[in-house]
């Protein structure tokens, strides 16, 4: 692209967002100058046909036993009087295990050839704190390593090149924004509501522009060298000060693509009222938009089942399934389901018996759910023992690492091993493993 | 940070010539320690000692009886609607308003300690319970908090402890108990956990109260992070408590949130703060006092060193600039900066730090403080704001980016950005409202005003 055609570019992009967020009137009087926030918009359309992960985290630990259920292991029935499901009750997978019976739409997606699911993914010596579990299911570093950034932060610094096209990844949701996406050069955006997602005020266009210079490298360099007693003798930058005007240039470019790329879209899918599904239906107008995020992470909260299970795992799951199975609808009939895959995860499984209060305490191995359509359907790997145990809890046969492996080299096109800080052997994920290294 | 040298870090702070107990150094001291100080408040801390400051607001640990019989009384009719979100207005009256601002700081970092959410909670006189025991003793004596919200009904219910009985003990809440409160992930073994779990069998929440029953308590040996005995819950807590862990812990954990987000400090230098609060029996205010009048805490390496939590950012400008506004938008408000008062993320609480930020974020607290900018009971010491600064004297753009600056900013901005300011707003501080206001509101979205 000529730098006249970029020009050209922004300028078209810069009236689209003043009249779909402004308006005409206010709009008159403003001056030539284009503010640096209007300019990061610039789009690497090349980018558009590429492989997009999006990342569903289960928090809590699901009780990966009553999702994908051994209804026909004896052992299972003994560990889970209360808990547990017969056989006519799962929605059947195999001969042996059947999906929780809330979960049609993902059953509905293993049918149609749209989902794998992995067995008994799990890491050695595996901890049950909810916070250095996830930490480590992030990071992919146990908590004695420096950790100071996540798996797909790694992965998202490898992409990232020096200026423009739009945000590498996005995280959507109320929550606190994932380790795992944290990167040593690139600020991933959190939106937490699209409405609250651009500046409000009267004077938001001077707003904007102040805060695109106070960002600018050369201001930023000024206030850092200022003449106040407080920062004079600092041992060396404000880590933090560079971090907030780093973030401030984010924020305001994917304030103005979002914004932008979410106005007109139509589906004929309906989405699930649930957080997630209204979550999980935005990322396919920002995909459908043609928005080059390659990573997309959101969270469904309130698996930490300890006591009266039954029911909200069966709404959670349900939550979950349908939310999944309609974004793959979706991109379908928008024609996007050949690029988009979805990895949904948990930071551990239950324990296999449950407790006296009719839930479970926190476990170890548990099953992983990739979907999509390039995805290899079917159930990956054996059914772990329910006698074999460790402390109670099912063993894994299978790394985390390894799903990460196939998903970075298999769909994402780059080597896993420096990524994952070792090699991983992948797994039979995807039909063909074609995605081309860039 | 190894090259800090614990001798000279928790030294008593003496002021020199090159680093003067002036406005700066107050205003950083009342940011930490509470959460911003007005003109009049900084130039009276100046004709004492920092040391007389800190001692002063360290006494300061029970609320004055006629403060607090207001916010009570406004607690109380909140109570009676029934309504968990509007307890957080409650609050947001406190913290902007109490005389006592490290009393109500600390409040609020017990509540990022024991994160209890009144999402799951549901009751919201439970919550606001346990928000007064936090009061109670969030100076005082560690070791009486920690047995206090051990029998919590907020906390017990949140952590699905409300029945513990001995054929199946609940982990849930012996786990968090060393995890999150007293000790810290990797100071325990799973055993430790199954164990003090035992301990803890019978304790129960009936009718909203904590109960005994002694039919479910697990009157077998238990044997909790190397002591043996048949122990029974107090017994297990004191157990927790008698670990070293504790007071490296929380003085970590005070570390980081009184001197700075980051980097983490060597073991070696927090050593001399945990062996204090030790020495002290584990009281909260000597350690405090050891944190705030040390060279560590008036040095560079704390100076804006720190993200300011919304909280700090709301209740800080507001506290700085002596104005009120409405409690309830400043409520919703923090839900959505990420820091929804009784709506903790999870029990961790709040991380703090970098993730406070984030786009959304960011837009958010330039979004909220434009609508209380915009909301007319928003007053400046009851009055406009152009009015509020003519009152102190200040005179065009110039005079009140340099009054926000010396009160509610960690450094002061670039020549270059003051100009730009001025530019954009020349009406500002003029008697002119709106653009006073305009001023206010670009002056504290900036990446700088994040920082506290």
């Amino acid at each position: 692209m000529t730098k006249g055609s970029l020009m050209v570019f922004i300028n078209t992009n810069r009236r689209q967002f003043l009249r779909s967020s402004i308006g005409g009137a206010t709009a008159i009087g403003i001056g030539s100058h284009i503010p640096a926030c209007f300019t990061h918009a610039a789009e690497n359309s090349k980018r558009a046909r590429e492989n997009i992960l999006v990342v569903v985290q289960m928090s809590g630990g699901n009780d990966g036993l009553n999702t994908l259920i051994p209804f026909a292991d004896p052992d299972y029935k003994a560990a889970r009087p209360k808990l547990g499901f017969s056989a006519a009750e799962v929605l059947k997978c195999t001969d042996s295990l059947g999906f929780h019976p809330s979960m049609s739409g993902l059953h509905g997606l293993l049918e149609a050839g749209d989902l794998a699911v992995v067995q008994g993914v799990g890491y050695d010596n595996p901890n049950r704190s909810h916070f250095e579990a996830m930490d480590i299911w992030h990071t992919c570093r146990r908590k004695q390593e420096p950790r100071p950034d996540g798996w797909l932060g790694r992965y998202l610094d490898t992409q990232a090149s020096g200026s423009g096209g739009d945000v590498l990844a996005l995280h959507l949701g109320q929550e606190q924004q994932p380790f795992a996406v944290n990167s040593q050069s690139v600020r991933v955006p959190t939106v937490r509501e699209l409405t609250e997602f651009q500046l409000r005020g009267q004077h938001r266009e001077q707003l904007c522009e102040l805060l695109s210079s106070s960002a600018d490298e050369k201001q930023a360099v000024a206030l850092r060298s200022s003449t106040s007693v407080s920062m004079k003798e600092s041992p060396s930058d404000n880590d933090l000060l560079a971090f907030l005007e780093s973030s401030t240039t984010a924020a305001l470019a994917a304030s103005e693509r979002v914004s932008e790329a979410v106005q007109g879209y139509k589906s004929d899918i309906t989405y699930p009222t649930s957080e997630l599904g209204q979550k999980l239906r935005i990322v396919a107008q920002l995909i459908d938009a043609g928005l080059t995020t390659k990573i997309y992470y959101v969270q469904l909260d309130g698996f930490d089942t300890h006591s009266q299970q039954a029911q909200t795992h069966s709404i959670l799951l349900k939550q979950w399934s349908e939310a999944v199975s309609a974004l793959i609808q979706d991109l379908k009939s928008h024609d996007h389901d050949q690029r988009v895959c979805v990895m949904s995860f948990s930071e551990f499984g239950r324990r296999v018996a449950e407790n006296a209060s009719e839930g479970t305490d926190h476990g170890a191995a548990g099953p992983m759910f990739v979907s999509g359509g390039k995805v290899a359907a079917g159930i990956v790997g054996e059914s772990p023992s329910l006698t074999d145990l460790q402390d109670g809890d099912l063993k894994h046969h299978t790394d985390f690492r390894q799903v990460y492996a196939t998903v970075l080299h298999d769909w994402l096109g780059v080597d896993p091993t420096p990524i994952l800080g070792g090699q991983y052997a992948t797994l039979p994920l995807f039909k063909n493993q074609v995605a081309s290294a860039s | 940070m190894h090259d800090i040298d614990p001798n000279w870090a928790w030294q008593v702070f003496e002021p020199t010539a090159e680093r003067p107990w002036d406005r700066a150094l107050a205003a950083h001291l009342f940011r930490r320690a509470g959460f911003a100080a007005d003109p009049t408040t900084l130039d009276a801390a100046l004709t004492q000692s920092p040391t007389t400051v800190i001692e002063e607001l360290l006494r300061a640990n029970v609320e004055p009886s006629q403060f607090r019989t207001t916010a009570d009384q406004l607690a109380e009719t909140v109570l009676a609607g029934g309504e968990a979100k509007r307890l957080s207005a409650a609050w947001v009256y406190r913290l902007v308003n109490a005389p006592s601002q490290l009393l109500e700081k600390m409040t609020l970092f017990w509540h990022g300690h024991f994160a209890t959410g009144a999402e799951k909670v549901t009751d919201a006189r439970l919550m606001w319970q346990q928000n007064q025991l936090l009061r109670q003793y969030a100076l005082g004596n560690f070791p009486a908090l920690v047995h206090g919200i051990s029998q919590d009904p907020a906390m017990l219910i949140y952590l699905d402890s409300v029945a513990n009985r001995k054929a199946h003990p609940n982990e849930n809440f012996a786990r968090e108990l060393m995890e999150l409160f007293c000790l810290g992930e990797g100071n325990y073994s799973e055993r430790d956990v199954q164990e003090l779990a035992r301990c803890f069998t019978g304790w129960e929440i009936k009718n909203k109260q904590f109960r005994k029953n002694k039919y479910q308590q697990d009157t077998g040996e238990k044997t909790v992070l190397g002591q043996s005995g048949a122990f029974d819950g107090e017994e297990g807590v004191r157990c927790v408590l008698e670990q070293p862990s504790v007071e490296r812990f929380l003085a970590s954990k005070w570390y980081r949130f009184f001197i700075a987000d980051e980097p983490a400090p060597s073991a070696e230098l927090l050593q001399p703060l945990a062996d204090e609060f030790r020495k002290h029996d584990l009281q909260v205010a000597p350690a405090l006092q050891f944190l705030l009048q040390s060279n560590l805490f008036f040095s560079s390496h704390a100076i804006g060193r720190h993200i300011k939590s919304p909280v700090e950012f709301i209740v800080g400008m507001l506290r700085g600039l002596q104005a009120t506004a409405s409690a309830d938008l400043i409520s919703k408000g923090l839900i959505r900066l990420g820091q929804g008062l009784f709506y903790p993320p999870n029990v961790k609480g709040w991380d703090g730090g970098r993730t406070w930020i984030n786009s959304s974020t960011l837009l958010g607290r330039s979004n909220l403080l434009a609508d209380l900018l915009a909301h007319e009971s928003t007053r400046f010491a009851g009055d406009s704001l152009s009015a509020y600064l003519k009152e102190l004297g200040i005179d065009g753009p110039q005079q009140a980016i340099e009054h926000y600056e010396s009160t509610l900013l960690a450094a002061r901005l670039s020549d270059e950005m003051r100009g730009e300011l001025c530019r954009a707003f020349p009406k500002a501080a003029g008697g002119d409202e709106p653009a006073a206001r305009e001023l206010l509101h670009a002056v504290l979205s900036l990446p700088l005003s994040q920082l506290g």
